[in-house]
């Protein structure tokens, strides 16, 4: 069978033009995108589980009353790495003023997330989730992904990949008020 | 204002080098008189010199007159850091680039000189410069390194912290460039024979030759990078499938398959357009690599720089595959062999297998690359793409890459028959079963260590069989020393360089041990069988940087992990690890956290630890050393394979 090396050659040219045409028309990356998911307005699916690095298990039941931030991470992943100090410094900022953050992490070994945690240094606390139960839950496909929970236990935002500082900051205090 | 005009004047005479070089090869083709190519090379090559050296008179003198040393030097950068700062910013990367790119062009001219009235190496030549020409305009326009800073500097803000921290930033981009720019030479030459139409004379192996020079950079500059991170970035990692990672392991896949399906170029005359649309795909991943690494659209921990050049190098990459599939629809039909391969287990069935593996790899990897960006246009959201995709794939292409170096370099050409294939591998075999059991004895028993001992053993052997044939033959011709330019040499010392390589990878990766310590000064623990002491606290302070080192020893070798905060820059705090380090295992040690008040440490503080206690994260890696080692056999392998002889030429040397 002979086929012709230019209709592969031009269907190779045409796949790839459209990729670069496709590239070229994106943007850098900003930061995490607010989304409609299906949880928001609704009561917030547990979260409890086995602390990472060892502990008292953790339960965001506990913490009802409070704006609950619940980040969904992962060692291996790359934004995760961008987010992880801002959340520390956001987590650090407001832990007198009623907002808790938790971490889930999933998809990962917990002795990587352990080091991941120590290497960036997280000033919150993760709960460890094997076999992703609480992952699927939130419905969340991919890390990072981020839930702010109002201090009665409902999903009033989702934000999917790398926050900052800030865009916790406003998101919060868009709750308290 | 000096330094500007200095400088911008040497960019301009490096332009004009390339676009004289352009039209000079344009006119020689067209009236076939002599060229003076290699003048215009020097003249190009001239030109970016003394840019270069004006840029970094103004780094190592600390003269702030030059945006670009305000922002990437400061009056307390050590003179190393001053002349890598060159590279530590985009625009001064530019001129890194076209460096080495100057250097390659003139490389290969001056090499064919005597064939310069051939209209292969005009072409090529041609393509050279244009190629030059491209990335010196970008300096003139876009993103010109000698802007002139009017403000007053008095102290620079310094190279981002990560890029003083280690001595490799003087050696691993220069390498990954060279690899870079080195497939510019393949490409130009694909280009050249798809023009002229001559794809069977020797071109296709000397397109080989400049192939395994860049393909030994960039393995060897990936490597590099590799160690660097380990040192500085992770937590004993080394690769995370970061898009900047995949940027340059993506040519590097697409290379080694060249490289392989060339030679069955060589022996049969097979493959003359996949080899050709290699080479051209090769540099445009290049290209495409360098908008990943430049444009700022993915999210990567290695990126110390976006810009705005995003629209126009994905413009370039745009116009290389245009030209390239353009041509190749044109031209190949024309140019196919007209046979194909006999069997499918014979040397060249092997070696199709091969390809499949790292083409079908390299679009693995790169549309993990793409995706998030896809899944955004489609669904409006952010999804991540991490190590489990391309993990999953990657352990078994592996393994059957491993497989296929243990059988590929002892099946015949054309068709191979099974039992002189079996005698060829029962001694390496016996002894890779003998490695298992060795290995089951003493209680190693994940599954993923003893396959890969095992297809090491048998894959070393076969590299080591066809070394000891190369050998023989060229002891007997009475000139042992030809061996190390004989066709296979090259290529099984890299082989075996993989070979140690993958053992480092997969026993690293298996039997890591992570754990987290915390001791007071002047006790310590055993971790995996390693003593380790604490002893106290030692503060270093310079120009430079400040930071808290820890006096911590592993089996008795003094390590310093620190936390160390680099003046400049608004005070980064990075933490230092340190390594401990031999032929068995590595540990590596990070100071993770300081108990009590540690107002002055710069690391993190645990209050409920008691003053003056330290928690350490400890990492035994097994054979990681391995890795390194591997990396270097490669780039000797590479190095000889620039002097391969072709096979056929024994006699005539």
């Amino acid at each position: 069978m002979k086929r012709s090396v230019m209709v592969s050659a031009l269907t190779a040219m045409v796949v790839v033009v459209a990729l670069s045409l496709f590239l070229a028309t994106r943007h850098p990356v900003g930061g995490a995108t607010n989304t409609q998911s299906p949880l928001l307005g609704k009561m917030a699916p547990v979260v409890s589980g086995a602390r990472l690095g060892g502990g008292s298990p953790l339960n965001i039941k506990d913490d009802r009353g409070k704006v609950i931030v619940v980040n969904f991470w992962a060692s291996w992943c790359g934004p995760c790495v961008t987010e992880a100090p801002n959340l520390s410094t956001f987590a650090w900022q407001e832990r007198n003023r009623g907002v808790v953050v938790v971490g889930v992490v999933f998809d990962d070994t917990v002795s990587a997330a352990q080091a991941f945690a120590a290497h960036y240094g997280s000033l919150y606390p993760s709960v460890i989730d094997p076999g992703g139960v609480i992952t699927n839950r939130y419905g969340v496909t991919s890390p990072p992904t981020t839930f702010i929970i109002n201090a009665k236990g409902v999903v009033v935002a989702t934000l999917i990949g790398p926050v900052s500082t800030r865009q916790l900051e406003v998101a919060v205090a868009k709750v308290k008020a | 204002m000096t330094l500007t005009w200095l400088g911008r004047v040497a960019l301009y005479i490096c332009f004009v080098g390339s676009i004289g070089g352009v039209i000079e090869q344009i006119v020689a083709l067209r009236h076939r008189r002599a060229s003076r190519a290699l003048w215009w090379a020097g003249l190009s090559l001239a030109g970016i010199v003394a840019a270069i050296a004006v840029m970094e008179f103004a780094l190592v003198t600390h003269n702030f007159s030059l945006a670009y040393v305000a922002e990437n030097n400061a009056t307390f950068t050590p003179l190393l850091y001053s002349i890598t700062g060159m590279w530590s910013a985009l625009e001064g990367s530019l001129m890194l680039w076209v460096l080495l790119q100057s250097l390659v062009t003139l490389g290969v001219l001056f090499y064919y000189r005597r064939d310069a009235a051939d209209a292969v190496v005009r072409w090529a030549g041609l393509i050279l410069f244009s190629i030059g020409g491209f990335f010196t305009l970008i300096m003139m326009g876009p993103a010109d390194p000698f802007i002139h800073n009017a403000a007053l500097v008095h102290q620079g803000a310094g190279p981002n912290a990560l890029l003083q921290d280690n001595p490799l930033v003087a050696i691993h981009p220069p390498l990954l460039y060279l690899g870079f720019v080195g497939f510019s030479v393949p490409f130009a030459f694909a280009i050249a024979m798809l023009i002229t139409g001559r794809v069977q004379d020797r071109w296709p192996l000397e397109q080989r030759r400049w192939t395994v020079l860049a393909w030994g950079s960039l393995s060897l500059g990936i490597v590099l990078g590799a160690w660097w991170s380990y040192q500085v970035l992770g937590w004993g990692g080394f690769w995370g499938w970061d898009p900047v990672e995949n940027a340059a392991l993506l040519p590097w896949l697409t290379a080694t398959a060249y490289i392989h399906s060339v030679i069955v170029q060589d022996r049969r005359g097979l493959f003359r357009v996949w080899n050709l649309s290699l080479a051209v795909a090769t540099f445009a991943l290049t290209i495409l690599g360098t908008f990943f690494t430049r444009s700022g659209v993915l999210v990567s921990v290695h990126a110390f720089s976006s810009s705005t050049l995003g629209p126009i190098l994905i413009g370039f990459f745009f116009v290389i595959v245009v030209v390239g599939a353009g041509l190749l629809a044109w031209r190949g039909d024309r140019l196919r062999a007209r046979v194909g391969v006999d069997h499918p287990l014979s040397r060249e069935g092997l070696f199709v297998a091969n390809n499949i593996l790292f083409v079908g790899f390299a679009i693995v990897v790169l549309l993990g690359t793409v995706f998030p960006l896809l899944y955004q246009a489609i669904n409006g959201t952010q999804v991540t793409v991490g190590t489990p995709y391309f993990a999953s794939v990657a352990a078994p292409v592996a393994v059957v890459l491993l497989l296929l170096m243990a059988i590929a370099p002892l099946v015949s050409w054309r068709s191979a028959d099974a039992k002189v294939l079996w005698e060829r591998t029962r001694v390496s075999a016996w002894a890779g079963v003998v490695a298992v059991v060795l290995l089951l004895i003493f209680g190693v028993r994940r599954p993923a260590e003893v396959v890969a001992v095992f297809l090491s053993v048998l894959a070393a052997g076969a590299a080591l069989r066809t070394l000891r044939g190369a050998l023989v033959a060229a002891i007997r011709r009475g000139a042992w020393r030809s061996v190390l330019r004989a066709p296979a040499t090259g290529g099984m010392i890299v082989h075996l360089g993989v070979v140690i390589l993958a053992l480092g990878i997969v026993t690293s990766t298996t039997y890591v041990r992570r754990a987290e310590v915390t001791l007071a000064s002047g006790q310590s623990t055993v971790v995996d069988g390693q003593l380790v002491r604490f002893m106290g606290f030692h503060a270093v302070s310079d120009a430079l940087r400040s930071a808290t080192q820890l006096k911590v020893s592993v089996d008795g070798h003094e390590l310093r992990p620190a936390v160390t905060t680099y003046h400049g820059r608004g005070g980064t705090t990075v933490g230092t690890p340190a390594i401990d380090s031999n032929l068995a295992r590595d540990v590596y040690v990070t100071f993770d956290a300081v108990g009590g008040n540690g107002s002055t440490s710069g690391a993190q503080v645990q209050n409920n630890l008691p003053a003056g206690s330290v928690v350490l994260g400890v990492t035994v890696e097994p054979l990681l050393a391995w890795l390194w080692l591997g990396g270097l056999t490669i780039g000797l392998g590479s190095a000889l394979s620039f002097f391969r002889r072709r096979y056929g030429d024994e006699a005539s040397k």
